[in-house]
């Protein structure tokens, strides 16, 4: 009887499996912050958002991926270098800055401000791209270490970020300004003092572990491509050069 | 021939099945030599992680006990309108996701849920504190504590209890000299098994703590974080965990079979409660 429906389990998932794979259906790990414009610039992969770290170990570990799209240059030239995918390009580029809640009940109007004793922060982690843009801005503007003791918890992707901030749970968070821009109405930007901003690049590969180079190298001109680029710029990207 | 390819067949069931559940926990022992496991866990994230694992769930445990055993003695000996009712919300949080719990903490206990407002006018918020943690471990562990007590409070004969009451102690006494040890070992089970639940929390720590070293990033968050930062820690914390949980595994095997050899009547019984 046991073999029986053994058996029967098995015939049934080959079966299944031979049938989900009709047509070849890329997979894109993107870094959360592109959550919601990817979908818009071609909505057939399958998508994984996260925090580009933890994308790239997941791509180190060997996870079948077609394309890799993460929110610095450091992790694909990792990849890069380890021969995990193609030499990356940049495809966008971003501004970090710093949100509170639309009530603003900490009444932050400038960064200097996030160093008053008290005020909740939020941050990505470090590793997180957002993290550690996060920490270059607080270096160069020498605030490092008052933000810092702010800091009630560091987060593993900056949409998570921005959800304590939306929640209102925190007083002020870091996250990109296309971030903001999705959630406009229920946050105020802080922008950061140009002298301090990081220049954040997005880069773009193909990973061979997925075994569609072709569809993942369309996918890849396809975000290059003027309406691709028009989808970024509409979500507050900025363009890649 | 028919009953030997039976037999072959539940054979390759079990070793699929057995191969299946250690292999991962024998993989992690496995990545790197049990040298470098230790050396990644002096790693002073996860020396604070683990301070505050042991510091949330210890005081988690305490309030568990304390307030659960009082609700499991009320629930396993009284009978009363909604009690029902009351047994399966108290078994509730055992079938919830911990994603749903962290949302619920959240929605409850956040600056912006329904307790919220209260909570600022006494001046103080509970997300991404240590006791954030606590909620979230005593949230998603009290139930294991408090069905197994209801069970083992279900076991205490009451004849008993009704013949300490009629030789004069009262019920206080009672409770302590009479119930209380016999429904020791069942207790201590329970302890055991929310223990290893509390301990193990993520999802809704994640959601409503958040994660901060040394203050609310427990040793599954660690993992979690350095998942992404450095595998071969994330495995020596996870290998960590794996002792651990045997230790309390074999620990609540001892007090079960104590429980058994304590009772010689055949009226006790162990296990989830299924009077009510």
């Amino acid at each position: 009887m046991s073999r029986v429906l053994v058996a029967a389990a098995i015939a049934l998932a080959v079966a299944s499996s031979a049938s989900s794979a009709p047509q070849a259906q890329i997979t894109v790990f993107a870094a959360a912050s592109l959550t919601d414009v990817f979908p818009k610039i071609d909505r057939h992969p399958r998508y994984s958002f996260a925090g580009s770290n933890m994308l790239e170990a997941q791509i180190e570990l060997g996870a079948p991926v077609d394309v890799f799209a993460s929110a610095n240059m450091t992790l694909p030239q990792t990849l890069f270098a380890k021969h995990l995918c193609s030499r990356p390009v940049v495809f966008t580029r971003n501004r970090l800055v710093v949100i509170v809640p639309r009530s603003n009940r900490a009444k932050i109007g400038s960064v200097s401000d996030l160093t008053r004793p008290g005020v909740k922060i939020v941050i990505a982690d470090k590793g997180v791209p957002a993290g550690n843009y996060t920490l270059q801005v607080l270096q160069a503007l020498h605030l490092s270490d008052q933000v810092l003791a702010n800091v009630v918890s560091r987060e593993n992707d900056v949409r998570e970020v921005l959800a304590k901030i939306v929640l209102r749970e925190a007083d002020a968070g870091f996250v990109y300004a296309t971030d903001a821009k999705a959630v406009a109405g229920d946050v105020k930007v802080i922008t950061i003092p140009k002298k301090a901003e990081p220049g954040i690049q997005y880069g773009i590969c193909v990973v061979p572990t997925g075994g569609h180079t072709t569809e993942a190298r369309a996918f890849v001109k396809k975000v290059l491509a003027k309406k691709g680029q028009k989808k970024l710029r509409a979500a507050g990207f900025l363009p890649h050069r | 021939m028919k009953r030997l390819l039976l037999a072959v067949g539940a054979g390759i069931a079990a070793f699929v099945a057995l191969a299946f559940l250690v292999l991962p926990i024998v993989a992690l022992f496995v990545h790197t030599s049990p040298g470098r496991l230790i050396d990644q866990l002096s790693d002073p994230a996860v020396k604070d992680a683990f301070l505050v694992s042991l510091r949330t769930s210890l005081i988690a445990q305490a309030l568990i006990v304390l307030v659960g055993t009082p609700t499991a003695y009320l629930i396993a000996t009284r009978r009363f309108p909604g009690r029902t009712l009351a047994i399966t919300l108290v078994e509730l949080p055992l079938v919830l996701p911990p994603a749903v719990a962290g949302i619920g903490l959240l929605a409850a206990f956040g600056r912006a849920g329904l307790l919220g407002s209260t909570f600022d006018a006494l001046g103080f918020s509970i997300p991404f504190t240590q006791a954030a943690v606590v909620m979230a471990v005593a949230f998603v562990a009290s139930p294991l504590y408090i069905r197994q007590a209801i069970a083992s409070f279900e076991g205490v004969n009451p004849d008993l209890v009704s013949a300490s009451r009629t030789l004069g102690a009262g019920p206080a006494r009672t409770f302590l000299r009479v119930v209380l040890p016999l429904a020791r070992a069942g207790l201590a089970a329970g302890i055991a098994l929310s223990f290893a639940r509390g301990i193990g929390e993520f999802g809704a720590t994640i959601m409503f703590a958040g994660s901060l070293q040394g203050v609310t990033q427990t040793l599954p968050l660690a993992i979690y974080a350095e998942f992404a930062r450095n595998f071969d820690t994330a495995v020596a914390i996870g290998a960590a965990l794996v002792l651990f949980s045997l230790v309390l595994l074999l620990a609540l095997r001892l007090l079960l079979s104590w429980q058994i050899s304590f009772s010689t009547r055949s009226w006790f019984r162990f296990g989830p409660s299924t009077s009510g």
